[in-house]
C-alpha cells in the first residue's frame, strides 16, 4: 500500500511539522499537512479533503498557554494514507484520523513532560556557571518533540501496511456509514469552540450576516471574507471617530470644571 | 568609577536575538518553567557580553531562567525592551527587567494568541478548507504565502520593542484593541458563512402516508437552508458552555452522535 520511501518521507514530515509549529509556523496546519501528505501519496485531492475537514475541526483550538490540543497534524497524515490506500472514501478515513489525533495528545503531554529533564540540566549548569552547556540544553528539546510525532507515524505506517487491510475487512457496514456521517458533521466542533472563544454574543449580528450570505445568497467564501473586511473597516472607522469625539468632549468638560473652580 | 554602559547593540545584534528566539523559544518548552529555556537561550550571548564578572553573570542567568510564557510571535517585543534596558543600565536593572518580563508576558500573549492563534487561522483556514474540500490547493497555498509574509514581519517586532520601549505599548494599546476588535468581527462573518458550506448533514428520512411521500430534507430547506448544521453548531456551542465539558469529550460525542444518527437513518 505504502512504499518504503513514502513511509520515510511521511515520518520526516511528522518530525518536522511539530518543530515547524514551535518555531517558524510555515506549514503546521492540518490543511497544509494533508496537502503535502497527499502529494507524497500521489493523490493531492484526497490529501486536501482530509486536511480541510480536520482543519475545520481545529479552527478555534490553539495550543497556546501550554495546553495540549488534539493532534490533527498527525491525524492528517494518517487519515490521508488511509484514505488513499484503503479506498473506503475520505469521510471514513477522517472518522479514523480523529481517534488517532485524540490519542496523540498523550504523546504531546509526554514530550512536554520529558523536556523538564533539560530544564533541570539548565538550572544546574547555570549554578555551575557553564553558560554554553546550559544554552545547549535549551534546544535539545528538538529531539523529544520531533520523535513524539515522527516515531508514532513511522510505527503506524509500518504496522499499517500489513494490518490495515485486515482491520478494514472486519469493520461492519453500519460503522463505516456512521463514521462517514460523523466525518461530515465533525467541523461543527471547531466552529463551536471558536464561537466560544470569540465574543460571539456581542457580535452575533456579524455571524448572522455571514450565514445569510452563504446559505441564502450562495456567496463564495472569498466574497464573504471581503464582505467581512468591509464591515471590519466600517467598524474601525466608526470606533475611531467615536473615541476622538469622546476625547474632545472630555477636554471640554475639564475646561468647564476648571471655570467653575475659578 | 566604573560605568555600566555597554557599547550599544547594533541592528545585527537584534536580528541575532530574533533568530535565536525564533528557533529556541519553544523547543525545550516544559511544564515547569515553560518558555524559560527559550528566553534564556535568546539573551545568553548578550548576558555574556554585558556581565564580564562571574557572580553577576550567574545571577542574571538565573533571573532569565525563571518561569516565562507568552506568545511566540509577540514575545520578542519584551526581549527588545529587555535588551535596551540591560544594554544601558546593566546589572542595576535586574529587578526592572524581571518586572517587565512578568508584567508584559500576559498582555502580549493575549494580543498574540488572538491575532496569530485564532483570527489568522480562522480566516485563512476557512478559505483554505473551503477550497480544499472542493479539491483545490489554491487556498492552502495562499495560507502558506501568508505564513511566509508573517514570518518575515516577525523580525520587526523585536526592534520595535528595543527602540520604542514601554511608552509605545501604552499609547498603542488602544489602537491595538481596536484592530483586534475589527479583526474579530471579520472572523465571525467568515465563521457564519462556514456553517452552511462545510458541514455535511443530509437528512434522508422520508414520510410515507398512503400515496403522499414527504422528504424531510425538503421541508427543512423550506424552513431555513442549512437548518441542521446551524442547530448542530448551537447544540455543541451550548454543550461547551457546560462545566467539565472539554473539546476532546465534545469531539467524541459528535463522533458517536454521527454513528447513532446514521444508524437510525436520520442523517446519511
Amino acid at each position: 500500500m505504502t512504499t518504503w520511501w513514502q513511509i520515510i518521507l511521511l515520518s520526516a514530515l511528522a518530525f518536522w511539522m511539530i518543530i515547524d509549529q514551535l518555531t517558524v509556523c510555515w506549514i503546521s496546519n492540518p490543511l497544509c499537512i494533508g496537502m503535502i501528505s497527499g502529494l507524497i501519496m500521489g493523490n493531492l485531492q484526497t490529501g486536501l479533503i482530509v486536511g480541510a475537514t480536520l482543519q475545520l475541526m481545529v479552527l478555534g483550538v490553539s495550543t497556546y498557554g501550554g495546553a495540549s490540543m488534539p493532534d490533527f497534524l498527525t491525524g492528517a497524515i494518517i487519515g490521508t494514507v488511509y484514505a488513499v490506500g484503503a479506498n473506503k472514501g475520505t469521510q471514513f478515513a477522517i472518522g479514523l484520523a480523529v481517534p488517532v489525533g485524540l490519542l496523540m495528545v498523550q504523546l504531546d503531554v509526554l514530550a512536554r513532560f520529558t523536556n523538564t529533564i533539560f530544564q533541570k540540566r539548565i538550572d544546574r549548569f547555570i549554578t555551575q556557571n557553564k553558560p554554553q552547556a546550559a544554552g545547549r540544553n535549551a534546544y535539545l528539546g528538538l529531539f523529544t518533540w520531533g520523535i513524539s510525532r515522527g516515531l508514532p507515524v513511522f510505527v503506524l505506517l509500518i504496522v499499517g501496511n500489513r494490518m490495515i487491510k485486515n482491520v478494514l475487512a472486519t469493520v461492519p457496514t453500519w460503522l463505516t456509514n456512521g463514521l462517514k456521517v460523523s466525518g461530515g458533521i465533525l467541523p461543527v466542533v471547531g466552529i463551536a469552540i471558536l464561537l466560544r472563544y470569540l465574543p460571539t454574543k456581542k457580535y452575533f449580528s456579524y455571524l448572522l450576516i455571514g450565514f445569510i450570505a452563504a446559505a441564502y445568497l450562495k456567496l463564495p467564501m472569498l466574497g464573504v471574507a471581503l464582505l467581512g473586511l468591509a464591515l471590519a473597516l466600517l467598524n474601525y472607522q466608526r470606533k475611531q471617530t467615536q473615541s476622538q469625539t469622546s476625547n474632545s468632549h472630555n477636554t471640554e468638560y475639564e475646561n468647564e470644571a476648571g471655570e467653575y473652580e475659578n | 568609577m566604573k560605568t555600566n554602559e555597554n557599547t550599544p547593540l547594533t541592528k545585527h545584534d537584534l536580528f541575532r536575538a530574533n533568530w535565536r528566539w525564533l528557533w529556541a523559544s519553544q523547543l525545550s518548552w516544559n511544564y515547569e518553567k515553560m518558555m524559560a529555556p527559550g528566553y534564556f537561550y535568546t539573551v545568553l550571548p548578550f548576558l555574556r557580553r554585558f556581565y564580564p564578572q562571574d557572580d553577576e553573570l550567574v545571577e542574571m542567568m538565573q533571573m532569565h531562567n525563571q518561569f516565562f510564557n507568552t506568545n511566540a510571535f509577540t514575545g520578542p517585543f519584551i526581549i527588545g525592551m529587555d535588551l535596551a534596558i540591560e544594554n544601558r543600565k546593566g546589572y542595576a536593572a535586574k529587578d526592572t527587567v524581571a518586572g517587565i518580563k512578568t508584567g508584559l508576558m500576559g498582555p502580549l500573549a493575549s494580543v498574540g494568541d488572538t491575532i496569530f492563534g485564532v483570527i489568522i487561522p480562522t480566516i485563512f483556514g476557512s478559505i483554505g478548507a473551503y477550497m480544499g474540500l472542493k479539491g483545490s490547493p489554491i487556498g492552502a497555498i495562499l495560507w502558506l504565502l501568508v505564513n511566509l509574509i508573517i514570518f518575515v514581519l516577525r523580525f520587526a517586532i523585536l526592534p520595535l520593542g528595543f527602540y520604542q520601549g514601554q511608552k509605545l505599548l501604552d499609547s498603542a494599546e488602544g489602537k491595538l484593541n481596536l484592530v483586534t476588535d475589527s479583526a474579530i468581527l471579520l472572523g465571525l462573518t467568515v465563521v457564519g458563512a462556514l456553517i452552511p458550506t462545510v458541514i455535511t448533514a443530509h437528512v434522508p428520512f422520508v414520510f410515507q402516508a398512503g400515496k403522499v411521500t414527504l422528504h424531510l430534507q425538503t421541508v427543512l430547506n423550506q424552513i431555513m437552508p442549512s437548518l441542521v448544521p446551524a442547530l448542530l453548531v448551537a447544540l455543541v456551542y451550548w454543550l461547551l458552555g457546560k462545566k467539565h465539558v472539554t473539546a476532546t469529550k465534545v469531539i467524541l460525542f459528535v463522533l458517536v452522535l454521527g454513528v447513532v444518527l446514521s444508524y437510525c437513518h436520520i442523517l446519511g
